[in-house]
């Protein structure tokens, strides 16, 4: 059996994975192909429940032996994108808490301690982290 | 944004004559100490008051703390700022920095442990060096002489860290991961301290080497207390330290 195609598939799916990974995307460009991704699959979904003998059938032809094996290759390949995506979104999320977290404790530190030295002290504008 | 130390010496003295908030009248009015504390209720007050014969001004930036740590801050001179949930060290030293860059007449900014192993003597000659325009930003080292007090594991480990490390050999250091250091205002104002974590020490001194300032070493001693013990990194955080970092290089890029 000739397994190139299955390899060129998962290789490219890696290479993307770790594309995602370096580059920073626009949001809106993001969420678009999010969208188109997510569509696709319920299209294959349903397609695949309507007739599964047609997912061996791609099977064979991408060289992997049984449609239930492509199913699962394909699934570690999601996975990898569900983990990324979940870690860089924590990422941004931690990245704003922090700067929300500072603009109230130095705002409020400023207001504590004017009144507990009695000093005029500067209430700073939001600080922004530049993002990394 | 350099001032020659002549005129700083003369502007701590016209200060002098309106003493701030009751401090003590010291020629070190233009330091602010920025001390990052996470439960460390115990020893806090004793260590800002001890910093505070010398150092009128500092800043303690209570991490989140789920102690008393704020109401022991409260009872001493310095200043107060609290972070209302638990973010980190580098957070902590970030957020301090740019309390104490907002205050007026700071211009030198040390970075300083809450849990009393760092010496006010050792600030002051880090302090007196950048003073004489000699470096923008000064690290302690605690190799540089050796005082025998390093617990020779702690020693291995961090000479590796510092040798392995490619920034921290550009720089020449000895110790990449001391927590005293001693920044001017430009460096104070141009650091930005992302890694909440303990990675900072990293971040710090690759921003060090990638911005053209001027940065020194200079020998300190650490007391490794029982309690500094205790509360100190323990190695095994070294992994989540290597972890981050790396993370970090490639989501730079």
């Amino acid at each position: 059996m000739n397994y190139f195609w299955i390899q060129l598939v998962l290789i490219v799916g890696a290479v993307i994975l770790a594309f995602m990974f370096i580059r920073r995307w626009d949001a809106a460009n993001t969420r678009a192909w999010k969208r188109i991704a997510f569509s696709v699959f319920v299209i294959a979904n349903i397609y695949a429940i309507l007739r599964p003998s047609d997912v061996t059938w791609v099977a064979h032809k991408l060289g992997v032996g049984r449609g239930t094996d492509l199913v699962l290759y394909v699934m570690v390949l999601a996975m990898g994108f569900l983990t990324l995506n979940t870690f860089l979104r924590f990422r941004s999320l931690e990245k704003k808490l922090t700067d929300l977290a500072r603009t109230v404790a130095i705002n409020e530190g400023a207001r504590l301690n004017g009144e507990r030295f009695d000093l005029d002290l500067p209430v700073s504008a939001p600080v922004k982290s530049n993002g990394a | 944004m350099n001032l020659p130390p002549f005129d700083i010496q003369m502007a701590a003295h016209e200060r002098g004559r309106h003493p701030e908030h009751g401090a003590p009248v010291s020629q070190n009015d233009d330091v602010w100490l920025v001390i990052p504390a996470y439960n460390e209720g115990q020893v806090i007050a004793d260590v800002v008051e001890g910093a505070r014969k010398t150092f009128p001004n500092i800043v303690v930036v209570d991490d989140g703390s789920a102690d008393d740590s704020a109401k022991h801050i409260m009872t001493t001179g310095a200043h107060l700022v609290r972070h209302p949930v638990n973010l980190g060290q580098g957070a902590a030293l970030q957020t301090g920095l740019a309390y104490a860059l907002a205050q007026p007449g700071a211009q030198y900014f040390a970075t300083f442990d809450a849990d009393g192993q760092h010496q006010t003597a050792d600030v002051e000659k880090m302090v007196s060096l950048l003073r004489a325009g000699e470096a923008d930003v000064v690290l302690g080292s605690r190799f540089i002489e050796q005082n025998g007090q390093v617990p020779w594991i702690k020693r291995v480990v961090l000479r590796t860290a510092a040798t392995v490390s490619p920034t921290a050999r550009k720089l020449k250091l000895t110790d990449s991961h001391n927590g005293l250091r001693v920044l001017n205002r430009e460096a104070a104002s141009r650091i930005r301290i992302t890694m909440n974590g303990m990675a900072h020490a990293s971040e710090i001194v690759s921003f060090l080497a990638g911005a053209d300032l001027r940065v020194a070493e200079l020998p300190v001693d650490i007391l490794y207390t029982d309690y500094s013990r205790a509360k100190g990194q323990s190695l095994i955080n070294g992994v989540n330290i290597i972890f981050d970092i790396s993370l970090r290089e490639r989501g730079r890029r």
